[in-house]
């Protein structure tokens, strides 16, 4: 076993003594969904700008369904993968055919489209006031209503996503994908059907993000407009970046510096999105390169002041 | 015609800085806002009109030249994720300055009430934002097409290294753009105020109409921009008469349609 797992392992355990286990498990949840983007992000080298999309639409499909029909908790996470992948295949067949700067805002219309639909639609979403009443069914005979249990769930459920995408992206398939965002048009010269694989990154991103929007459906026991929103799909970009994209634990980093930084400005004002913008801003005019970078440039700064200190002597 | 007005404003920002404007949407909002602020102070809706869009294109040129200008080496995950936070700070904050309610703002005495038109009656300021709206867009092709400064900026659209070798300094060129994008954005906002009201999430939703029009129309085309608008704003009105309820919806889902057949967009660039 590895040092990465060993710190993942490790940070499973101390994390619900930290912080609410609420919070710890929205941390795991939306690690999975970095995950997915990560796939396209830093592996395909595609800047997707609608991963909301399919987060919010597997979120509403299952918790609907939850709700109303009481299905089974795995048939609900199946579901919402499902439902991930499916809608990600859809606007995702319209956006690999262009590149660049267009796909980035194709992503984003048709999460508009998405977005004005489920705000439409009162009656299965509850449009602007969400869709409350998402129950936790029991898991296997077991009780996962109160919030430890419910983290353990979530922990399992990220480890086997994490699992799955390592081996994802060390297969070669995953190769193919870096050898795409490398140079694709020398991919295609390879005989690799470039769209076809855009696609498919496009597709398992949108079943990693499915199944994070059914856990915070269930996590939250409501699913908010927000979670189709193009800012929760800027949210999960950002996390991917400051955690350092192209790497496989980069997204878990930067989930965890992302929901302790919304978490924590929430509560000092109202107008915390400001506060966010704010610090997305900072962050891209300082600390490109990501966390891993910033902690360098900390120490290079540290050993330089103890090197002027000693000069001064 | 606005929609036009809109997605040629993000579509020269686009083109000529090779860079996703998340924060158009915003710039939008504040021009309605700026208006709305500008009318109270000076109290002539015409001065206004003209004072507000150019306050926008101001804040579009500190903006450029504060922070994007580091970010043209960044890659576009950088940038966009810079413009979404503007984009963020920008909506915020007018929801701090004038708070999250919406206003609504009448149009000037002589444009109100309707016009017959003979087969039609239509409301006056309407017809006003129409004929503005194009008279705008033709003033920025005749800019684009017929000046020195447009024939720049076209050749920025198409090869910027060229456009610096031959001496011209492309920073500037940059810095002119997104402030003329902002000024297309500010007067739009400007326009749309006293027909729709000011809300603080009027910027975001027009922001995805504007990415649809430079998706369908191609970055830097002006007519594609044009018959995008057209074919969008059209589509909208048709549907609004018998399903109100998807009237936003339908502007994506015609988009789709029409990338469907027609993967490269309306006039097929890149």
């Amino acid at each position: 076993m590895s040092r990465a797992w060993l710190a993942v392992l490790a940070a499973v355990v101390l994390l619900p003594l930290i912080v609410r286990h609420a919070i710890a498990s929205e941390i795991w949840i939306f690690a999975i969904f970095g995950l997915g983007l990560n796939l396209l992000l830093g592996y395909t080298g595609l800047l997707s700008f609608g991963q909301s999309t399919f987060f919010g639409a597997a979120a509403y499909v299952a918790g609907y369904l939850l709700k109303l029909h009481g299905i089974n908790v795995f048939t609900a996470l199946g579901i919402g993968v499902v439902v991930g992948a499916v809608s990600a295949a859809m606007v995702g067949y319209l956006c690999v055919q262009r590149s660049g700067l267009y796909f980035i805002m194709l992503t984003f219309a048709l999460n508009q489209m998405f977005y004005f639909i489920a705000y439409q639609w009162t009656t299965v979403t509850g449009g602007e006031d969400g869709m409350p009443g998402v129950p936790r069914p029991l898991v296997l005979g077991m009780d996962i209503r109160q919030p430890l249990p419910y983290y353990v769930f979530v922990v399992v459920l990220f480890l086997i996503s994490l699992w799955v995408m390592k081996r994802i992206v060390e297969s070669p398939f995953g190769k193919i994908l870096q050898a795409i965002r490398e140079n694709d048009v020398r991919a295609e010269a390879v005989g690799y059907d470039v769209a076809r694989f855009k696609l498919l990154a496009f597709v398992i991103g949108g079943a990693f993000s499915g199944l994070a929007g059914v856990l915070y459906a269930m996590l939250f026991g409501i699913v908010p407009l927000e979670a189709i929103g193009f800012v929760f799909s800027g949210n999960v970009v950002f996390a991917t970046l400051i955690g350092g994209g192209g790497s496989l634990y980069g997204p878990i980093i930067g989930s965890f510096v992302f929901i302790w930084l919304s978490e924590s400005v929430s509560v000092v004002w109202q107008r915390w999105p400001l506060l966010l913008g704010v610090a997305f801003v900072i962050v891209v005019l300082f600390f490109r390169g990501g966390c891993v970078e910033a902690w360098a440039r900390f120490w290079s700064w540290r050993e330089r002041r103890r090197a002027l200190a000693g000069l001064a002597r | 015609m606005l929609y036009a007005l809109m997605g040629l404003g993000l579509s020269l920002i686009t083109g000529v800085l090779n860079i996703p404007n998340f924060a158009h949407g915003a710039l939008f909002a504040v021009g309605a806002y700026f208006l709305f602020s500008t009318l109270h102070v000076v109290g002539n809706f015409w001065l206004a009109l003209v004072l507000a869009p150019v306050g926008v294109a101001l804040l579009g040129l500190a903006i450029e030249y504060a922070g994007i200008r580091p970010l043209y080496a960044a890659g576009h995950d950088y940038q966009l994720l810079f413009t979404f936070g503007l984009s963020l700070i920008l909506s915020e904050g007018i929801i701090v300055v004038w708070g999250p309610i919406g206003f609504s703002q009448l149009p000037p005495s002589i444009l109100r009430g309707g016009l017959d038109l003979g087969f039609t009656f239509y409301p006056k300021y309407r017809l006003f934002v129409m004929v503005m709206a194009g008279l705008l867009v033709l003033a920025t092709w005749l800019f684009l097409e017929k000046t020195r400064y447009g024939a720049i900026m076209r050749a920025g659209i198409e090869n910027k290294e060229m456009v610096s070798l031959l001496g011209i300094d492309v920073h500037r060129l940059f810095t002119a753009a997104f402030g003329l994008g902002a000024y297309l954005a500010g007067i739009a906002g400007a326009l749309t105020a006293p027909i729709r009201g000011l809300s603080p999430s009027m910027g975001v939703d027009m922001l995805g109409i504007a990415f649809v029009v430079v998706a369908l129309g191609g970055l830097g085309n002006l007519l594609g921009a044009i018959a995008a608008g057209l074919i969008i704003g059209v589509a909208q009105a048709v549907v609004a008469l018998y399903w109100t309820e998807a009237s936003v919806a339908v502007i994506f889902a015609v988009m789709a349609a029409i990338l469907l057949v027609r993967p490269q967009g309306l006039f097929g660039i890149r």
